[in-house]
């Protein structure tokens, strides 16, 4: 065989297992751990009633390719509302756009005492959460990082698909 | 004994071309030639020996030795004639090189099959993989949501803030661009604020509206989120007059607000 033909398969070779290990690389590697902390004031206007006032701090820990979301909420004497707990795994990250795909795996939620009202934000996430699963009976969430600050520990991040912009602590 | 595509056998003094299958007798000075530059083939065979007898005594002129070289070469062809190495004034050189080529040949004969087959497995593997990348990054490509409008609104004191709506559609925003133009006109009305950013977005059901107000305090990066849910219809999810009930200019804004919010009960 000619030795300029040797070299092309060499080269060729050389260029699948590199192409080879590239992909591997992509599929296997891990998504990077990140946890974000949300703190909302949750207002609710209804006809002939005063507004209801809540608050609701969201968790959102994602570690080793697996995502867990909490929702707590709280009313103002800081009496537990009710507790929305997701949890699933990171699809995919797309650094380059600063967006996170995550798929809801399981879902549990948690009222607050009978004697407490439930948030309407609770009530609205709930439903939404629900209406969205898709046939394997996951919720897909996509987060994008709209403003981020790394020095000052902080991010604008947008839910989709219930175009939520809301800003976080970022937790190291 | 093979010669590029020829093969030279000894006991019958022919040379047979293995391509057109050709059977060349070679005549006596050819033989003799051929004999001793395969003898030693590698080294140079001076041109005595070469004119000299080699089985018998008999003699070969220059002429005849330079006349059976330049017929052996014409034989072996334009491809393998160089395989006979004229050495100036020395004599002759049979050449291993082809021959050894020749040998690489059969070697690549032999693995030419399972090499390509191992690199159509290679490849093959390859390409899935890379097909397999490809598609876990297209599969699941989400297009980021880009601002609806940016607005900026300048304070009284020169302060500027900036209102960034956001929605997933282009379509019914009138909602949310009334809502951005009411925080934008109590952004104005205040003295001054704390914040530099404020971020809208209207649920998809237009059921919720969110604030994220964004800013710096003594060097303190600050962030309030604010969540309104209105069932009603027409939506009223925010005015000037309940934007200053939770004291939306404040830098202390959630104990501010809290207060604000008892006081307005």
């Amino acid at each position: 065989m000619a030795r300029k033909g040797l070299w092309a398969i060499n080269i060729v070779i050389l260029l699948c297992l590199l192409a080879s290990i590239g992909a591997i690389y992509s599929l296997t590697s891990k998504a990077p751990s990140f946890m974000l902390s949300c703190s909302s004031e949750l207002f609710n206007h209804e006809v002939g009633t005063v507004d209801s006032d809540h608050y609701l701090l969201v968790d959102l820990v994602s570690k080793d390719g697996l995502a867990q979301i909490n929702y707590r909420y709280y009313d103002l004497e800081g009496n537990s509302a009710g507790t929305l707990a997701m949890t699933g795994k990171v699809n995919k990250i797309d650094a380059q756009r600063q967006m996170y795909d995550i798929s809801v795996t399981t879902k549990q939620e948690y009222l607050g005492g009978s004697s407490f009202e439930t948030p309407a934000h609770y009530e609205y996430l709930s439903y939404v959460s629900g209406i969205n699963l898709n046939k394997n009976g996951m919720h897909s969430l996509s987060i994008q990082v709209l403003e981020r600050d790394e020095t000052k520990d902080y991010a604008v991040v947008l839910f989709q698909p219930s175009n939520t912009v809301c800003g976080c602590r970022l937790v190291h | 004994m093979q010669l590029g595509h020829c093969r030279f056998n000894i006991d019958n003094g022919e040379l047979i071309n293995q391509e057109t299958g050709v059977v060349w007798h070679l005549p006596r000075a050819e033989l003799h030639v051929l004999t001793l530059l395969v003898e030693y083939q590698g080294k140079v065979v001076a041109k005595p020996l070469l004119e000299s007898g080699h089985e018998d005594d008999s003699h070969l002129s220059s002429a005849s030795v330079a006349r059976a070289i330049f017929t052996l070469r014409s034989f072996l062809g334009p491809q393998y004639e160089t395989l006979i190495e004229t050495v100036k004034g020395q004599g002759y050189l049979l050449r291993h090189h082809r021959a050894r080529k020749e040998t690489d040949n059969k070697l690549g004969r032999v693995f030419i099959r399972p090499l390509q087959a191992l690199l159509v497995v290679i490849a093959l593997i390859s390409v899935s993989l890379v097909s397999l990348w490809w598609f876990n990054q297209v599969g699941h490509a989400v297009s980021p949501t880009m601002p609806l409008s940016i607005e900026t609104a300048t304070l009284d004191s020169g302060q500027q803030v900036d209102v960034i709506l956001y929605s997933p559609s282009n379509t019914n925003n009138e909602l949310l661009i009334d809502q951005g133009q009411q925080l934008t006109q109590s952004l104005l009305d205040c003295t001054e604020t704390v914040w530099n950013r404020a971020f809208l977005s209207l649920s998809h059901d237009k059921q919720v509206l969110n604030i994220t107000l964004r800013g710096d305090y003594f060097g303190q990066s600050i962030i309030r989120n604010l969540k309104i849910s209105d069932l009603r219809q027409p939506k009223r999810f925010i005015n000037p007059e309940w934007l200053e009930q939770v004291n939306i200019c404040d830098s202390l804004p959630v104990r501010l607000a809290s207060s604000h919010r008892t006081q307005g009960r």
